[in-house]
């Protein structure tokens, strides 16, 4: 018993001692003590002080404003990037590099690709004739949310692309007073129609999130979708999984995203310092080429792409024979009752009334 | 040619902000913008306080001119970065980018909507006529089209500040360094603004200067 109390004591105090010890190790120098020392050991050796200023620390400086006491950015790395830097030139050497390389080219891919559907498989054409008797696909409340997003979404679009890539496209051929005023405009579109785009971003989400929850034959038409430009198509429901991946991805997750690092930068008064604005800044970046080359795709699908679809979204009203076609649960639910939509004759055909 | 330079002598600044003061009488410098700013490290603290006066360093590689969207940003023959005002469209962009916090903002509506930026100039005005009224108004005093240097280093009371050709601020310095007998010569600012610091007080060779 004694030996096992005593064996005790000594484990007791080692592992004291050994806290003790690893609680002095790492303990960091005070960097003032260690400028003090400096400089009497080494007058003019002022290494703790430039520590101190590479590090990014605010320090005293009678000139108000925000950062001011910041003599360097801090040291900062983006994905890829081998050595820190300060994170001013790392901000710029990712937005100059990878993301206009990148994204630049994935809208020019983007574009090629669907020039090349376009001019190899041509349009998606309706197989049989329009029926003649048509069916609400849109209410008067969901086109509005629709298109002051949609018209928003391509002004910002635009004017983003311009600010981003118009320096190295359009600059060389306007000329620096022209593109100057160019860029001048699409920064204030940018700013004043970005909170327009928020507010129809917000209630098209909440109007349109019911339908493009997930349902049966949405795994089918993931797998078998792209058969569609073959002119075979899957049945689904009012929106097909391609539209609710479209739906989620681009409008929910990306959309919010691009809101909320933009307000960050379009409000630049409440104080966020410069690492949170170039941290907002390219995650805007990133997030906005994605959704411009998905939303190619979706301009292309709903205006030339396929027959009738732009014309469901501008009037509402679709033929039956392209519901049939194309969304074939949807139409069985309308004519069965169960999606509680208006149908009609075309305007000028004789009225139908409803039982 | 000369290469136009800044150096800050943290042994000699006294943090009197005379600097400041001078640039923003001579530029007449728009209220709440302050082209320079005096930095007090361990402030206070005897034995361990050091100054570095800061502004543009007009750099070899300058961040701001590769980031701005309009590409309102050109250098001079004497190394010297300025940028037109008319071209400006105050995106803020060159304020993310600038490692030393440089570009100002004047605030020009609700919401912290930016102005034109405004930066120091190495009291070299902009593109417009040299000394014209429109410059002055837009840029600030043109000294260096009347053969004088940048009026905060004219004006520094120890010479703590130094502006003019990057070669002979330097030898100034690495004579300075010499004559203290000190360790440690750097010369705050210069790595990042021209690529390479003065090891051992040795004139830095400039950077290329490339844009991507």
């Amino acid at each position: 018993m004694q030996t096992l109390s005593r064996l005790t004591g000594w484990l007791i105090l080692g592992l004291a001692l050994s806290f003790q010890a690893a609680a002095q190790a790492p303990a960091p120098a005070d960097p003032v003590k260690d400028q003090q020392k400096r400089s009497v050991e080494q007058p003019g050796n002022n290494a703790p002080v430039w520590r101190d200023v590479k590090s990014g620390q605010p320090n005293y400086t009678s000139v108000p404003g925000r950062e001011v006491g910041v003599l360097v950015q801090q040291q900062a790395r983006f994905p890829g990037q081998e050595h820190m830097t300060t994170a001013g030139e790392a901000w710029r050497k990712f937005r100059n590099g990878p993301i206009t390389f990148y994204g630049g080219w994935l809208v020019v891919l983007v574009l090629a690709v669907i020039a090349a559907i376009y001019y190899t498989q041509g349009p998606i054409k309706l197989h049989d004739k329009p029926s003649g008797r048509m069916i609400e696909r849109f209410t008067l409340a969901e086109r509005w949310a629709h298109w002051v997003m949609a018209i928003s979404f391509c002004v910002l679009g635009v004017s983003g692309l311009i600010l981003l890539f118009g320096k190295h496209v359009l600059l060389p051929v306007f000329g620096a007073t022209l593109f100057a005023w160019l860029g001048s405009l699409a920064k204030n579109l940018h700013n004043f129609v970005a909170p327009l785009f928020i507010v129809s971003l917000l209630v098209f989400i909440v109007m349109y999130i019911k339908d493009n929850l997930p349902e049966k034959g949405d795994m089918n038409w993931l797998m078998n979708g792209w058969k569609m430009f073959k002119g075979e198509h899957l049945p689904s429901g009012r929106f097909n999984a391609g539209e609710k991946a479209w739906f989620w991805a681009g409008v929910v997750v990306l959309s919010l995203i691009i809101c909320v690092s933009g307000l960050i930068l379009l409000f630049p008064n409440f104080d966020q310092v410069r690492a949170t604005m170039q941290q907002a800044s390219v995650v805007h970046a990133i997030a906005a080429v994605l959704v411009i080359a998905a939303a190619i795709g979706h301009i292309y699908m709903g205006t030339v792409g396929v027959e009738g679809a732009y014309g469901n979204m501008r009037d509402g009203m679709t033929d039956e024979t392209w519901a049939k076609e194309h969304h074939q649960y949807w139409y069985e639910d309308v004519k069965s009752g169960k999606a509680g939509v208006k149908t009609a004759a075309k305007p000028g055909a004789a009225p139908q009334t409803q039982h | 040619m000369a290469r136009m330079k800044f150096l800050c002598d943290a042994e000699r600044c006294i943090e009197c902000n005379g600097c400041v003061t001078a640039c923003k009488n001579e530029n007449e410098v728009p209220w709440g913008v302050n082209r320079r700013r005096v930095v007090t490290i361990n402030d206070g603290v005897i034995g361990a306080e050091k100054s570095i006066s800061v502004a543009c360093m007009h750099c070899s590689d300058a961040p701001c001119m590769a980031v701005c969207p309009v590409d309102c940003f050109y250098k001079t023959a004497d190394g010297v970065v300025l940028h037109d005002k008319d071209l400006c469209i105050g995106c803020g962009y060159c304020f993310y980018a600038c490692p030393f916090g440089a570009p100002q903002f004047p605030q020009a509506g609700a919401f912290g909507l930016r102005g034109k930026m405004d930066k120091c100039t190495f009291c070299a005005g902009g593109p417009e006529e040299d000394k014209s009224e429109a410059e002055f108004k837009k840029y600030g005093r043109n000294r260096l089209a009347e053969g004088k240097l940048p009026a905060c280093a004219e004006m520094c009371s120890t010479k703590a500040l130094l502006g003019g050709d990057g070669d002979v601020i330097a030898d100034i310095y690495r004579e300075r360094v010499a004559r203290r007998g000190s360790k440690g010569a750097e010369a705050w600012g210069w790595g990042s603004a021209y690529g390479q610091p003065p090891k051992g007080g040795a004139a830095p060779a400039a950077a290329p200067a490339k844009k991507s």
